[in-house]
Parts: structure tokens; C-alpha cells; sequence
């Protein structure tokens, strides 16, 4: 048996305007021979392929994409190619390129001494197709116009924009003038219109130029899907215009075939029918590009431009050509071009686009920076640790725009119900026909009849034109564009918004999971607490807690033991001078023995202090008080004498209480799970009010206790380290990886934290749970209107009021329906999670307060 | 792809044909203008041909292992 190597790629595809349009590039997408998944998201024009490459390639994909009338944008790269020869150059370079995955079009020209190449990014870098040029023998260099992924997305979706306005330009003057014209004989418009402009064959010229023009991509498109048994809506669009138009023309030529005659020229049907469909893709164009603004944000802080040391020569470089190893300079005010670590230098470097925190970090020799944040003070010079895709910006933007493909089960449902609609409703138009043509117009037709909020009459309207006047209007009504957007449009903003706060959403998926959890378990060490123990009290018996901490860690100065390092490390802290011990001895589980200056010192359990003949009288008390709270006790003989009690503990980080506090307000439970024995985890639960306690859980059966709680019918959030507790991460329904840092590539779990703060579990609890609310507010806009418009677009308030919805009055409310989704949207653009803007104001008013401080200090 | 459009294309015809067919002869029956029969029958019949090919084809297509 042969096992598959399948890769992933994310191609941007242009020209989608609707859910159908996400079904039918699916299917063309999965039609391939070789591609094993395809999952496409409207709001951000993006399909997420998984292929075989030993099968096919991108470019039949590309191929398949572009036959059924939609495109897929590629990234563009131009070199200035030196030292070719003439065209057999030209084909040796094209050739070399023509094989490596990802490359589409390679564009070799000798005599302007340039190549142009159109890449996919997600499979080939432009430092690599300049190594493979170079490799053949060719000095190359990067043309300053090479653009970059982001203005090629960018470019695309403001052609789609021009093309929609061109098509605005030509529909919406023409449409207004046939309007006028059909309208001439009514209300007041004979005094202000001329009656020549109703003249019928003068309109039949004036609708024409829209349907051929502006109103021609409606039936490319459809033909191009239908051919394939994939129906769109733009067939909904080419059905609705093309009959009303064809019935129009019959009308205005053959008056007597029994449409209607020339009182039923529906000229201004078709006209504006089509003008309100492009407004409704310009909107969508124009505001689905905005919804993307997150991520567009993300990639513009990638720099361009970088800094090296190479030979011992300072030089500047694109940020791209950095490579790992490479000294890299940073100035006062400049970008950091790639992830690394620091040399020389000290400076405060601002991370907040990248990790949310809002205030600089200082950085200095052994610190690590992160490319695309911006430094503030001082210059300095840092070691390139990951470049290009490695850098954690360029993971968290993969991350996102992984998540912003992916698609949460709410979307499941309408996306089904979307893609199988445009079926449904020409079985509907159909079926609506019939009623009409074989029993609705005999029973119901008067000659009153009208279309609504017009001066219309329908008085001559004969069966057929009726019966189809209300199909087609089924058709344009019916059409579900706000179905297909609402979900992708919410969950696009909503994870860009997390990213903006340093929350990482592996996808819609992990949105919906999060903003239903009820019951949140922390992994307590390196979680709740910082996960290295520290000294938290000193106790002397006759002497000084200096002199006790000082002799403690003159003994453990030779230990690797954690909790001798702690004590270690608090001296130094305290700046205390360390000697080093003779004749150490450490004995295993109970402490250690050593000479200090000729004093013999004994450091460790009770059990030792009894075992070397040490009184404990007068201190027991307090040595169990100290471990009733969670602390492990070391005690300090000196020659056979206790002097002193250090106690040591994993100790709480600064916002655990406040985090567990605040989801408690929440209403969401929360347990603490830990290996720790019961008496130390309960001592630390009991600081932070956690009641649960899950205590003495192997890391392997940390999973289990996950289930057990699910069993009991909570949604389950587990946040933990994403490296040592992913089972657990990976069993709850939400996995909160926590304090990933940089690194994020390597981190399970279905949430990811940047920062190394609890506050972000409820940051991302808020975003997630606002997230799932604009998706549910999208989706009532939405059916809403489907559910609505449908049955009056079928002719439901007729018998009542002899009234039915013009096609044009269906395309306004279908284009309004559109607008609503994509405005509601927009609302997520100023949001800020309440923790998050509760934490603002305490920083702003410590601000304040030490501005004050400093002011009294001056006076 | 092409050898799944021609197989489908004789069926989702026929079945839409029959179905326009149909629909005269109903309105054969009853008290209509040949210009709206045979103007229904067209509807009918486009109407038929886009419920019927994105049923047809995919079908076809799964027959064939295309």
C-alpha cells in the first residue's frame, strides 16, 4: 500500500460574490484529479486545497478556477536578470523554473534583460526562484516595483471594484432613463418628461447596451457553471433579466403574440434589475474587502527592508534575504525584520501588534525579538533566528488566515442550506408557474392588478406573462447572498479582532467551541502559577533571615536541584556574597548536606533534621503552617543546631485570582488540575476561590478528567501548556494553549494565547462569544429576508391585494439584504473586549497617577 | 468531463422535454392562446433544464467513476 503525501495551499480567488459562488468553485476545485479537499470562504476570498502533487498541480487548478469564470490571483515577482545570451536563454531559465511547484507563468526577456514570474506564494518564495536562476549561472536582483501578496490581493479586489463601478456607470444613467420613459404616462412625470422618451423601440435601445454589457457576466458565468451541473446565481440573475428583456423585446415587436402587447413592455424591469445587482456586488466588493482588514493590518507590519552585517560590511537588504545566522541592525524607530536574538544593544521594543501588550518591552543581550515589531529607543544588533515563513508574524498571519478559511458548524447548516438553494429555487419558480398559469390566474386576476409601489397595471396582462412575471420574480427574490456571507463575513472579523489582541483561533470552528464553554480547567503549574519555585518565606532562629538564606544557598550553590536553584537565586536577588561549599553530599529525597567556611550546614526535610539528631522543638507549628498553604519547608542546621526555616513555593502569577474571579462573574465554572498532592493543590485553589480541585492527575489521565466533565454536560474549556498537555487541550472542546510566545507553529489546542496572561482566557471567551452573536445576528438578517420575501415575491398577498413585487423592487430588497449583513459586520471593527478595556482604564489611570507623582516631585 | 456532459446531455434533454410535454398537453385541454402554451412550454422547459442538469450530470459523473 502506497501512502499519500498530501499538501496544503491557500489560493485567493477572485470574482465570488456569493454562497453559490463558494459552491461552485469547490466543486471545480475538487473535480481535479488529485485534489483530496477544498474548503473556500466567501468573505475572504480564499480556497484552502489539499492535493497530491505527485497528481496534480497548481496549475490545473488555476486551469479549472479560470474555466468557470472565476480566477485565482497570483503573487508577482520581476528580476533583472543579467548575462543571458539571447533566447536560448530565455528557455534554459523558463525550463528550470517551469518544473518547480508553484511557478505559473515565467516570462524571460533577454534584450530588457528582466523575468517576470507569477508564483503561489504558499509553495515557492521569490529568494528561491532567485537561488534557482542564480544556480544557473545568472546575476539576478529584485526589480523595486516586485509586489508583494498583499497588493496583489488588494489589486484584484479594486479591479473587481472598477469593473462594478464601470458597470454602475453604464446601468444605473440608462436604467434611470428607461425608468423615466416607461414611467412617462403616470403620476407626475408627463409634465417633466418628454413623451418621446416611451417611445418602445427608443427603450428597447436604451435597456439593450445594459443586458449586453453590464448584465452580460450574469450569463457567461451561468453558462460556465451550468455546463458543469453547477448552478449559481448568477443564473437566478440571467433568468430574471433575460425573460423580462425577452418578453419586453416581444412585446415591442410583436405586440399581438399575447404578452401583454406593448402596455407590458417591462423595459425598466431588466434595466434596473441589473443596475441593483451590480450596486449589491460593488457594496460587497467595496465592504468584503474591509472586513479583511485585520489581516491586511498583520502583513503590513512584515518589513520590507532589513539591515545585515555580511564580510563585516553593513549593507540593506529586502527583509526576505535575511537569513538565519545573519547579524541583523536595528535603529531607533525601525521595524524588526525577522525573529531573533539580541547581541548588543538595549532598547524598549513595542510588541502590542503582535502580542497585544500595550506597553514597550525592554530588550537586551539574550532576549529574544520578534519580527515585525516596531523598536523604540535604542539601537542594537540581534542574531536572525527564523526567517521568512518561520517568523512567528508570518505563522500567526498563516494561522489566521488558516482560521478564516476554515468553517464553523453554525456555518455548516447555511452554507448546505445555501448551496443546494439555487436548485431549490428554480423548483420553486417552476412550481410557482404552474400554480399560476393552471389555477391562481383564473381564479384571482383582475384587471386592477399592480406591481407593487408602481403605477403600473397588469390589466392586460394575459395567463402566461403573469404566470411568469411571479416565477421570475421568485427567481431574483429567492437569491441567498447574505446567507453565504453572514457566517464567513462574522468570523473573519471576529478572529482578526482576536489576533489584534494576541489570540490565535485555529478556526470557526474553535470561535463557536469557546463562546459555549461553561466550565473552564487550568492547568495549575506554568499555568496558574509560574511554574518555577521561588522562595516565599525566611525564618531565623537567633540570627538574621539574611544569614539563614545566605548559609542555605552556600550549600545548594553545587545543586541542580530546582528548589536548591530557587534558593540560589533569591540570594542573589538579595545580593547576598556566596561562598562555595566543601565536601557537599546531597541525600536523595531529603535535602542535601555541605561545609560552608568550616560550618558544617544541613539542609533539607524533617526527616533528615531527626536522622542528624536536630531539635525541632518550638518551630513544628509553623512548619506546618507554611505547609497547609502549599509551600514545601527546608530546614537550616548549622553544626547540629536549627537556625532557620526557608519555605518555597511555585508561586501565583500576578493575574491568576483576578482571571478566575472574573470568569466565576461570568457565570463559568472553574477547576484547577494538577499532579501536585491534594494538599498543596487545594492550598493554592483555596488562594484563588477555584473550589474543583482535580489533584494528583497524571499527565496522561489529565484527558480523562477533561471527559469526565464533558460527561456531566459541560462544554469544556482546558487551558494549559500546549506542548505538555495537549491530549487534555486536544479532548476539551475548547483547548486554550497558553503563553506560546513566539513559537506558534509548535502549539495544540484550539485557542492560541500569545501573551503568558490568564486575562486573555476571558478576552477570548468575549471575543469569541461577540463573534458567535454577529453571526447569529447575520444569519437572521439574512433568512430573514428570504423567509419574508420568498412567499410575497410568490404571489401570497395577491388574492388580498391584487398586488405583486416587481422583479426590480425584488433586486433592491436583495441588495439591501446584502448591505445589512456587511454593515452589521463592520460593527466588529471598533470592539474591544470589556476585560481588555477595564485593563485600559487601570493603565491609564497608573499612567495618570504617576504623572501626578511626578509632577508633586518636580514642585 | 466532456464524455459526463455528453452522456448527460441526451438524458436531462429528454426528461425536460417530457416534462414541457406535458405541459402541453395539459393546456391542449383547456382554454389557452397557442402563445401561451407554447411560451409556457419554453419556460417549462428552461425551468426543467437547470432543476434537471445539476441533478443529472453529478449523477452521471459518479456512474462513470469520472
Amino acid at each position: 500500500m502506497t501512502t499519500k503525501s498530501l499538501k496544503k495551499i491557500n489560493l485567493t480567488i477572485s470574482g465570488m460574490t456569493c454562497a453559490s459562488c463558494v459552491v461552485h468553485v469547490e466543486s471545480a476545485l475538487k473535480g481535479v484529479p488529485g485534489v483530496e479537499g477544498a474548503t473556500v470562504n466567501l468573505a475572504t476570498g480564499k480556497a484552502g486545497v489539499e492535493y497530491d502533487p505527485s497528481v496534480t498541480a497548481v496549475r490545473a487548478m488555476k486551469d479549472e478556477v479560470d474555466a468557470i469564470g472565476y480566477g485565482v490571483v497570483l503573487d508577482v515577482v520581476q528580476f533583472h536578470v543579467l548575462g543571458m545570451m539571447g533566447s536560448h536563454c530565455e528557455e534554459i531559465i523558463k525550463k528550470a523554473l517551469a518544473d518547480v511547484p508553484g511557478v505559473y507563468r515565467v516570462v524571460v526577456s533577454s534584450s530588457t534583460e528582466s523575468a517576470r514570474i507569477e508564483y503561489i506564494r504558499d509553495l515557492v518564495t521569490p529568494a528561491e526562484i532567485r537561488g534557482l536562476i542564480q544556480g544557473l549561472g545568472y546575476a539576478v536582483a529584485e526589480k523595486a516595483e516586485g509586489q508583494g501578496a498583499l497588493d496583489r490581493e488588494r489589486e484584484a479586489r479594486e479591479r473587481e471594484v472598477r469593473r462594478q463601478l464601470v458597470n454602475m456607470a453604464i446601468a444605473w444613467p440608462l436604467g434611470i432613463l428607461v425608468m423615466l420613459g416607461t414611467f412617462q404616462p403616470y403620476w407626475f412625470l408627463p409634465s417633466i418628461v418628454p413623451s418621446w422618451l416611451n417611445n418602445k423601440v427608443l427603450l428597447f435601445f436604451l435597456t439593450t447596451p445594459i443586458v449586453v454589457g453590464p448584465g452580460r457576466q450574469f450569463f457567461v458565468n451561468s453558462w460556465n457553471g451550468l455546463r458543469r451541473g453547477i448552478t449559481d446565481m448568477n443564473l437566478l440573475y440571467a433568468t430574471g433579466i433575460g425573460a423580462a428583456y425577452l418578453i419586453a423585446v416581444i412585446n415591442t415587436f410583436w405586440p399581438q403574440a399575447g404578452f401583454g402587447g406593448r402596455e407590458a413592455t417591462f423595459y425598466e424591469a431588466s434595466a434596473l434589475l441589473t443596475a441593483f445587482i451590480v450596486l449589491g456586488r460593488y457594496l460587497e466588493a467595496v465592504t468584503r474587502g474591509r472586513t479583511s482588514e485585520a489581516i491586511r493590518r498583520l502583513m503590513k507590519l512584515q518589513p520590507k527592508r532589513a539591515r545585515v552585517f555580511r564580510d563585516g560590511q553593513e549593507m540593506e537588504v529586502t527583509a526576505e534575504e535575511v537569513q538565519v545566522g545573519d547579524l541583523v541592525l536595528v535603529r531607533p524607530g525601525e521595524s524588526i525584520p525577522v525573529d531573533g536574538v539580541v547581541e548588543e544593544g538595549y532598547s524598549s521594543v513595542d510588541q502590542s501588534m503582535v502580542t497585544g501588550e500595550s506597553i514597550p518591552v525592554e530588550k537586551k543581550a539574550g532576549d529574544e525579538v520578534i519580527g515585525g515589531t516596531m523598536n523604540k529607543t535604542g539601537a542594537f544588533k540581534f542574531r536572525a533566528t527564523r526567517v521568512g515563513s518561520e517568523t512567528a508574524l508570518a505563522q500567526i498571519i498563516k494561522l489566521v488566515e488558516e482560521a478564516q478559511l476554515s468553517r464553523a458548524p453554525i456555518q455548516a447548516l447555511a452554507d448546505k442550506v445555501a448551496g443546494h438553494f439555487i436548485l431549490g429555487v428554480h423548483a420553486l419558480a417552476l412550481a410557482v408557474f404552474l400554480f399560476w398559469f393552471f389555477l391562481g390566474y383564473s381564479q384571482w386576476f383582475t384587471p386592477e392588478s399592480r406591481l407593487m409601489l408602481t403605477p403600473y397595471t397588469l390589466a392586460e396582462m394575459g395567463v402566461f406573462g403573469f404566470a411568469l412575471l411571479v416565477s421570475m420574480t421568485v427567481l431574483i427574490i429567492s437569491c441567498p447572498c447574505a446567507v453565504g456571507l453572514a457566517t464567513p463575513a462574522a468570523i473573519m472579523a471576529g478572529t482578526g479582532k482576536a489576533a489584534e489582541h494576541g489570540i490565535l483561533f485555529k478556526g470557526g470552528d474553535a470561535v463557536e467551541a469557546t463562546s459555549k464553554v461553561r466550565f473552564v480547567i487550568f492547568d495549575k503549574t506554568g499555568t496558574l502559577t509560574r511554574g518555577e519555585p521561588s522562595v516565599t518565606d525566611v525564618l531565623a532562629l537567633g540570627s538574621t533571615e539574611e544569614e539563614v538564606l545566605r548559609l542555605a544557598a552556600c550549600a545548594e550553590r553545587g545543586s541542580e536541584h530546582p528548589l536548591g536553584e530557587a534558593i540560589v537565586r533569591e540570594a542573589q536577588a538579595r545580593s547576598l556574597r556566596l561562598d562555595e561549599p566543601q565536601e557537599f553530599n546531597a541525600v536523595p529525597g531529603h535535602g542535601i548536606e555541605a561545609r560552608v567556611n568550616g560550618t558544617q550546614v544541613v539542609l533539607g526535610n524533617r526527616r533528615l533534621m531527626e536522622q542528624r539528631g536536630v531539635s525541632l522543638d518550638g518551630v513544628l507549628s509553623q512548619v506546618e503552617r507554611l505547609e497547609e498553604d502549599g509551600k514545601t519547608v527546608m530546614m537550616v542546621a548549622a553544626t547540629g543546631r536549627l537556625v532557620g526555616l526557608v519555605a518555597v513555593a511555585d508561586t501565583l502569577k500576578e493575574t491568576s485570582a483576578q482571571a478566575v474571579k472574573s470568569l466565576q462573574r461570568m457565570g463559568i465554572k472553574v477547576a484547577m488540575i494538577t499532579g501536585d498532592n491534594r494538599r498543596t493543590a487545594n492550598a493554592i485553589a483555596r488562594k484563588l476561590g477555584i473550589d474543583r480541585v482535580l489533584a494528583e492527575v497524571l499527565p496522561e489521565d489529565k484527558a480523562i478528567e477533561v471527559k469526565k466533565l464533558q460527561a456531566e454536560g459541560y462544554k469544556v474549556a482546558m487551558v494549559g501548556d500546549g506542548i505538555n498537555d495537549a491530549p487534555a487541550l486536544a479532548q476539551a472542546d475548547a483547548g486554550i494553549a497558553i503563553g506560546s510566545g513566539t513559537d506558534v507553529a509548535k502549539e495544540t489546542g484550539h485557542v492560541i494565547l500569545i501573551k503568558d496572561d490568564l486575562m486573555d482566557v476571558i478576552a477570548a471567551v468575549q471575543v469569541s462569544r461577540r463573534t458567535m452573536r454577529l453571526v447569529r445576528e447575520n444569519l437572521a438578517w439574512a433568512f430573514g429576508y428570504n423567509t419574508l420575501a420568498i412567499p410575497l415575491g410568490a404571489g401570497l398577498i395577491y388574492p388580498f391585494f391584487a398586488q405583486v413585487v416587481s422583479p426590480e423592487l425584488a433586486a433592491l430588497l436583495m441588495a439591501v439584504s446584502s448591505l445589512s449583513v456587511t454593515l452589521n459586520t463592520q460593527r466588529m471593527r471598533g470592539y474591544v473586549p470589556p476585560i481588555r478595556r477595564a485593563g485600559r482604564r487601570r493603565e491609564a489611570h497608573a499612567g495618570e497617577q504617576a504623572l501626578q507623582q511626578a509632577g508633586r516631585r518636580t514642585a | 468531463m466532456k464524455r459526463v456532459g455528453l452522456v448527460s446531455l441526451p438524458i436531462y434533454t429528454s426528461m425536460a422535454l417530457l416534462v414541457s410535454g406535458a405541459f402541453l398537453g395539459i393546456t391542449v385541454a383547456g382554454d389557452y392562446t397557442w402563445v401561451a402554451r407554447a411560451g409556457g412550454a419554453a419556460w417549462v422547459f428552461g425551468l426543467s433544464m437547470i432543476v434537471l442538469m445539476p441533478i443529472v450530470i453529478p449523477a452521471v459523473k459518479k456512474r462513470m467513476g469520472a
